[in-house]
């Protein structure tokens, strides 16, 4: 029975930790509200089951990730989901921003989710979870040279996209 | 040996927030290259807003709900001699049909939530809109009164061991419960079947029947009373 509430106890723990991030995490590379959730939920169904196989805490993290881009993959390889139109989908909105500054805000937003995952998924882990460019590389699968490579060059290209979008004044096409 | 401006500018690029000694040696080494941090620094605080999307509400407690359940942990000798066993009888038997394989329906109960039970309780979520779970009731040639209705978190089509069903999840006091409704299937009229942690209600109703689910912990009699009271069988005309 102990070991039943532990188990429960460190269950909650890792998702009062990392539900968040994940969610953020699904919805930007999947660019879908519904299967973002969904793929959260999943993945926190097979931590669950295979918690037990859990033996460093430090490791959670990664460990969810993976999870989670595995489920992705599966669901992604069965049906490719519509892409939610992300005004409507909430956004943590600060109130205080001027409109200048939100409007860059949405054009940095349009340029995410044009990036090729190539350059995507390492810049979400490292935004996202705090990745450091060894722990991309480990959870990639790719080296810590060619992270870096991908993560200069998808910054370089928000840039690119905001300066554009900035100077034609594609801001009302956004999304 | 430092580095010049273009390799810093790549490394703050890749990485605008990071703080080792030789990137904060070359930093501090000229204006030039504090300057390109600082706007480094800028770009990121940027990108880190951009990124706050905010979780569904009831996402955690969702998550949280997941605890609920049951883990099933297994024990590997008997697996193996079944695997054994399964393989001399042939692997046709081994895959889960939608046709009559259940040799009863409290085979059948087990097996169907044993296969999805457990997924279909973490996809619940509020509670459904009215039409939703009455496009598939009404299917079924089934109706679930005001009161059942406002407690169904998730419906879908099911195979049952005769035709098609419906399995719901239903929010109650007592955590998420799952409803299987088996328009063509008479069951033992209060018969309680015990698998896995889980125990199940058998309901026999107007037409068809009813599998009230809960695990170790939760006590179906009410939900069994609602289910008799609220779920109308074989009333549908249209």
């Amino acid at each position: 029975m102990t070991n039943d509430t532990d188990r429960t106890h460190r269950f909650n723990e890792l998702a009062e930790a990392y539900s968040t991030d994940l969610y953020r995490y699904a919805m930007w590379i999947c660019r879908n509200d519904a299967l973002a959730k969904d793929l959260v939920q999943e993945t926190f169904l097979r931590a669950w089951r295979a918690l037990d196989s859990l033996k460093d805490v430090k490791a959670a993290k990664s460990w969810l990730i993976t999870i989670l881009r595995r489920e992705y993959a599966r669901t992604f390889e069965r049906k490719v989901p519509p892409f939610t139109d992300l005004e409507k989908v909430t956004i943590e909105d600060n109130d205080e921003l001027k409109p200048d500054e939100r409007t860059e805000r949405d054009l940095l937003r349009k340029g995410i989710l044009k990036l090729d995952s190539k350059y995507r998924d390492p810049l979400l882990l490292q935004v996202v979870f705090g990745h450091s460019c060894a722990e991309i590389s480990e959870q990639l699968g790719i080296s810590k040279s060619a992270v870096m490579t991908q993560l200069f060059r998808a910054r370089e290209k928000l840039k690119a996209q905001m300066q554009k979008d900035g100077v034609t004044g594609n801001v009302h096409e956004l999304f | 040996m430092s580095m010049n401006f273009s390799e810093f500018k790549k490394l703050i690029g890749a990485d605008p927030l990071n703080r080792d000694a030789e990137t904060l040696h070359a930093r501090q080494s000229s204006p030039e290259f504090e300057a390109a941090a600082t706007e480094a620094e800028a770009f990121e605080e940027k990108l880190q807003a951009a990124v706050l999307v905010t979780p569904p509400g009831d996402l955690l407690d969702q998550i949280k709900g997941i605890s609920q359940q049951p883990v099933r942990r297994r024990n590997w000798v008997p697996l193996a001699l079944a695997a054994s066993l399964l393989v001399f009888v042939g692997a046709a038997g081994l895959v889960w049909k939608q046709s009559n394989q259940w040799d009863s329906v409290e085979a059948y109960v087990a097996d169907h939530y044993s296969h999805d039970g457990s997924a279909v309780i973490a996809k619940a979520g509020e509670i459904l809109p009215k039409e939703d779970i009455a496009k598939i009731l009404t299917r079924l040639d089934a109706r679930a009164d005001e009161q059942l209705a406002g407690l169904i978190t998730v419906i879908k089509y099911c195979p049952t061991p005769d035709g098609r069903g419906a399995h719901m999840v239903v929010s109650t006091d007592q955590g998420p419960m799952t409803i299987i409704y088996m328009p063509e299937v008479q069951a033992t009229d209060g018969e309680v079947v015990r698998f896995d942690q889980m125990h199940a209600s058998l309901v026999n109703l107007e037409h068809g029947s009813a599998a009230i689910i809960g695990s170790g912990s939760q006590n179906t009699d009410s939900l069994v009373v609602m289910v008799r009271d609220s779920f109308k069988t074989g009333l549908i005309d249209a």
